[in-house]
C-alpha cells in the first residue's frame, strides 16, 4: 500500500528534467505540439525587459478566445429575434454562462491592447529591419485582423450598444470614395443592419477570420524562426563578429603554405556561443506556460470582477445617445466629428477624412516603414536606440494622440457628443417612468 | 554562467507555482458563485416553508434550482418564478409569508389569466429573463421596469392603477373592463373630448395633430423636456402636456381642456398603453358591447389549472 501511494505521489508529482543536451533538443524536435519551437533558444530573448513576452501574451489571449468562443457557440443563435435572449440566458440561466462570456469579452479587448502593445514593442526596438521586414507586414495584418475579429463579435449580442457601434463603424466605412458603398453593402447584406447583417458578422466571427488568423499566426512564428529569432539577438551577433578573437595556437594554411593574417573559418563567427544560448526544454517551455497561465489568470479574474456589457435589446428606432464605436475605434470617431465642417446650413462630413484618409494613410505608412527606415544596422534589437530617436518620437507622438483621443471618446464624451469633465454631472437621460 | 541558468529555473518555477495557486482560486470562486447563487437561500426558506404548512412530502418534492414560466408564443420567460416561489400555493401558504414568498393574490380576473399561459412580466413588467433581485426589478438597463408600488407613488398612482397599462396591451379594443376604471374613465373622455378630430389613431382621425396609434412606444428622447417640470419622462411629459398643453409645448394648437390631475393621469396611462406589443388572437379579448356586461373575455383557449410546479429551466 504504502509502496503504491509512493508511485501514485510519483506520478502526480511528475517533473521532466532532461539529463543532456540531446534528450532536451529532442523533447523539441520529436514533440509536434514543440517541433516549432528551436532547440535552443538565446538568453536574450528569454528577458523579461526585451520583449515583455507580448506576442506570447496575444497568442495566449487568442487560444483562450478560441477555446471560450467555442464554448459561447453551443448555446449562442444568431438570429434577430433569439440572439439578444441567447445571451441573456447565458448571464442568467446557462452554468458558468456569465463567467465563460465575460472572460470571451475582456479577453477580445485585451487582445486588442496586447496586439497593439507588441506592436509598440518592435517598433521601438527596430526589430522589423531587414530580413525581418516582412514578419512586420504579417503583424500588421494580424493587427487588422484582430480589430475586424473584435468588430465582428461586437455586433453578436444584439443590444442597443453593438447594434449602433456597428452603425457607426459601417457608416464610416460608407465613407470610402468609390468602393465605400460596396462595402458597407456587403458587409451589411444590404443597406441597414439586420437578420443579414448579424448572420455575416456570425460567419466573418466563427469561421473565417480566426481560421485566417491562426494561418498567419503560424506564417508569423514560422518567420520568426527562419528569420533568426527575436531580433534581441542582434546585438550579440554583432559583438560576437566584431570582437577581436585571440589568434588561435594552431596557424592559418592556405592550399600551398601558410599564410599571413586569420582564416575566413576564424573570422566568421556568425554563431551564436554556447554561454549565450539555453535549452528550450524546459526553459521556454516552462515560460510560455507561464505566460499562458498569467494571461489566464487576469481574464479570469476580470471576469470573477467585471461584468461584460449588455445593454437593452438593439431597437433600430431609438438611438442612445450618444452612439459610441468600440473603444479602439472611437479615436477614428472622434476623428470624424472633429474634422466634420459646418458652414451655416452646410455640413461637410469629416467621414471620409477622419474615417478614411487619415487611418488609411497610417496604415500604409505602418506597412511600408521598414523600407523607409534608414537607421543603421546596429540600431536593431535595442530599446530606444540613439540613432532611431526621430522616428521613435514621431511613433510615440502618434500613439499619446491617438491614446488620448480615445480616453476622451471613451470617458468624456456624454449626451449630445459633448465633453463632460469628470465630476461635472451629466443630463439625465429621458425615459419612459 | 550555470548560475544564471539557475536562476531561470528557480524564479520561472516559483512563479508557475504561484500562478498555478492563484488559478485554482479564481476556480474556486467562480464555483462557489455557481452552487451559491443569490436565489440559493431564498428557496431554502421556501423549503422549510413548504415543510411547515404543506407537510414533509411537499417539501421533499421540491427541488432547489433555477425555475421559469416559458411561453414561447408571447416570447416570455419569467424566471421571476425562482424566488417568488409561493405565486400559486394560495390554497395552503398564507399570504402573511411577506415578498417574495407569499402567494399571488386571488383576484377576480385570475381565472381568465393563468399563470402557465401569461406568466409574470406580461402584467408585472420587469426583466424575466433575470435571476437576481436587482436585474429582475431594477429599471437600470431595462426599458421596462416593473410596475411597482414606488414607482406608482411618483406619479400619485396606486400600483393597481398603474398596471391598468399594462392590461390595456390586451384589452385595447374594449369599450370598458372591469377592473380597469382608470383605463375605462380616460377611453369615455377620449371619445368625449373628440380626440380623433385632430389626432389619427388606428387610420381614423384627423391630420392637425400627429398620430398617436403607438403614443407609448415614442422615444422619450425625441420630446421636448425644456418646460417640463420634475423627472424626465414620458409619462410626467403627457400628463403635464394634458393639464397645460401650451406651457410645455408653446404655440400648440392643442387646446386646453381643464382635465381634473386624475382625469390628466388616466389619459396618461392609457396613451402609454398603445403600443406594439404583438400578442397572439387568442390573447386579445373578443370585443364587447358597451350595454354589456363588462366582464372580460380573456383568452379563447382554455388554460390548464396551474400546476404547482414550474417549468424547470432547461
Amino acid at each position: 500500500m504504502r509502496e503504491r501511494m509512493a508511485k501514485l505521489w510519483r506520478a502526480v508529482t511528475w517533473t521532466w528534467s532532461p539529463e543532456s543536451e540531446r534528450e532536451s533538443s529532442e523533447a523539441i524536435v520529436r514533440n509536434l505540439w514543440l517541433h516549432w519551437f528551436p532547440a535552443k533558444i538565446t538568453r536574450a530573448a528569454m528577458s523579461w525587459n526585451y520583449s515583455m513576452w507580448l506576442g506570447t501574451a496575444s497568442a495566449s489571449l487568442f487560444l483562450i478566445l478560441t477555446i471560450t468562443g467555442v464554448m459561447l457557440m453551443f448555446f449562442y443563435v444568431p438570429s434577430t429575434e433569439r440572439a439578444y435572449g441567447s445571451i441573456k440566458d447565458l448571464e442568467f440561466a446557462v452554468s458558468f454562462g456569465r463567467i465563460l462570456r465575460n472572460q470571451h469579452r475582456w479577453a477580445a479587448e485585451g487582445m486588442v491592447a496586447i496586439v497593439f502593445l507588441h506592436m509598440a514593442r518592435v517598433f521601438f526596438t527596430g526589430a522589423y529591419r531587414g530580413q525581418r521586414a516582412a514578419n512586420w507586414v504579417v503583424g500588421v495584418l494580424l493587427l487588422l485582423l484582430t480589430l475586424l475579429l473584435s468588430f465582428t463579435g461586437y455586433l453578436l449580442p444584439w443590444d442597443q450598444l453593438a447594434f449602433w457601434a456597428v452603425t457607426v463603424g459601417t457608416n464610416i466605412a460608407r465613407e470610402a470614395p468609390l468602393v465605400g458603398g460596396t462595402i458597407s453593402f456587403l458587409l451589411l447584406g444590404g443597406n441597414q443592419i439586420d437578420q443579414q447583417t448579424l448572420l455575416r458578422f456570425y460567419v466573418l466571427h466563427v469561421f473565417f477570420l480566426p481560421l485566417l488568423l491562426w494561418i498567419l499566426f503560424a506564417y508569423h512564428m514560422w518567420r520568426v524562426r527562419k528569420d533568426g529569432g527575436l531580433a534581441a539577438v542582434e546585438p550579440i551577433r554583432a559583438e560576437r563578429t566584431m570582437r577581436p578573437k585571440e589568434m588561435p595556437a594552431t596557424k592559418s594554411y592556405s592550399m600551398f603554405g601558410l599564410t599571413p593574417g586569420t582564416s575566413v573559418q576564424v573570422m566568421s563567427s556568425t554563431d551564436l556561443e554556447e554561454q549565450d544560448l539555453v535549452t528550450s526544454s524546459p526553459n521556454l517551455t516552462r515560460r510560455v506556460m507561464l505566460v499562458f497561465l498569467a494571461v489566464q489568470n487576469a481574464t479570469l479574474l476580470a471576469a470573477i470582477l467585471f461584468n461584460a456589457p449588455l445593454e437593452e435589446a438593439a431597437n433600430a428606432a431609438v438611438t442612445p445617445n450618444p452612439a459610441k464605436a468600440p473603444w479602439y475605434f472611437v479615436w477614428l470617431q472622434e476623428l470624424v466629428a472633429s474634422t466634420t465642417v459646418r458652414i451655416g446650413p452646410f455640413t461637410i462630413s469629416g467621414g471620409f477624412l477622419g474615417g478614411i484618409l487619415l487611418p488609411g494613410f497610417l496604415l500604409m505608412v505602418l506597412a511600408v516603414w521598414p523600407w523607409l527606415d534608414r537607421s543603421p544596422k546596429n540600431a536593431e534589437g535595442r530599446w530606444f536606440a540613439k540613432t532611431r530617436r526621430n522616428q521613435n518620437a514621431v511613433f510615440a507622438a502618434a500613439i499619446v494622440a491617438i491614446v488620448i483621443l480615445i480616453i476622451i471618446g471613451v470617458f468624456l464624451r456624454g449626451p449630445y457628443w459633448k465633453i463632460y469633465l469628470p465630476g461635472t454631472p451629466r443630463p439625465e437621460m429621458p425615459k419612459v417612468f | 554562467m550555470a548560475k544564471q541558468e539557475k536562476s531561470y529555473e528557480v524564479t520561472d518555477y516559483g512563479w508557475l507555482v504561484a500562478m498555478s495557486f492563484v488559478f485554482l482560486a479564481l476556480v474556486a470562486i467562480a464555483l462557489w458563485r455557481e452552487v451559491f447563487p443569490s436565489w440559493r437561500p431564498v428557496q431554502k426558506t421556501f423549503r422549510n416553508d413548504l415543510q411547515k404548512y404543506a407537510g414533509v412530502e411537499k417539501a421533499d418534492s421540491f427541488q432547489i434550482g433555477i425555475k421559469q414560466i416559458w411561453i414561447p408564443k408571447i416570447n416570455v420567460v419569467d424566471r421571476c418564478v425562482t424566488c417568488h416561489l409561493g405565486y400559486d400555493w394560495g390554497t395552503i401558504l398564507p399570504a402573511t409569508l411577506g415578498e417574495p414568498l407569499m402567494p399571488h393574490p386571488n383576484l377576480p380576473y385570475m381565472d381568465k389569466h393563468s399563470f402557465q399561459q401569461f406568466g409574470c412580466t406580461p402584467c408585472h413588467g420587469g426583466q424575466g429573463w433575470a435571476t437576481t433581485a436587482e436585474a429582475a426589478h431594477g429599471d437600470k438597463g431595462w426599458n421596462d421596469p416593473m410596475l411597482s408600488a414606488n414607482l406608482a407613488k411618483r406619479y400619485g398612482l396606486t400600483r393597481g392603477e398603474l398596471m391598468q397599462m399594462r392590461c390595456n396591451y390586451c384589452h385595447r379594443h374594449d369599450v370598458a373592463t372591469s377592473g380597469m376604471e382608470q383605463i375605462n374613465a380616460a377611453k369615455i373622455l377620449f371619445k368625449a373630448k373628440k380626440c380623433i378630430v385632430c389626432h389619427t389613431v388606428e387610420g381614423r382621425g384627423g391630420a392637425t395633430a400627429p398620430e398617436i396609434t403607438y403614443f407609448g412606444d415614442k422615444d422619450p428622447e425625441l420630446v421636448d423636456f425644456s418646460h417640463v417640470n420634475g423627472a424626465r419622462t414620458l409619462f410626467n411629459w403627457n400628463y403635464q402636456h394634458l393639464m397645460d398643453p401650451d406651457k410645455v409645448s408653446p404655440h400648440t394648437t392643442m387646446p386646453t381642456f381643464n382635465f381634473t390631475p386624475d382625469e390628466a393621469r388616466d389619459l396618461t396611462l392609457l396613451l402609454l398603453s398603445w403600443r406594439r406589443e404583438i400578442f397572439p388572437p387568442e390573447y386579445i379579448p373578443a370585443p364587447l358591447e358597451a350595454s354589456a356586461t363588462p366582464t372580460p373575455t380573456a383568452s379563447a383557449t382554455p388554460s390548464p389549472a396551474a400546476s404547482p410546479a414550474p417549468t424547470k429551466a432547461p
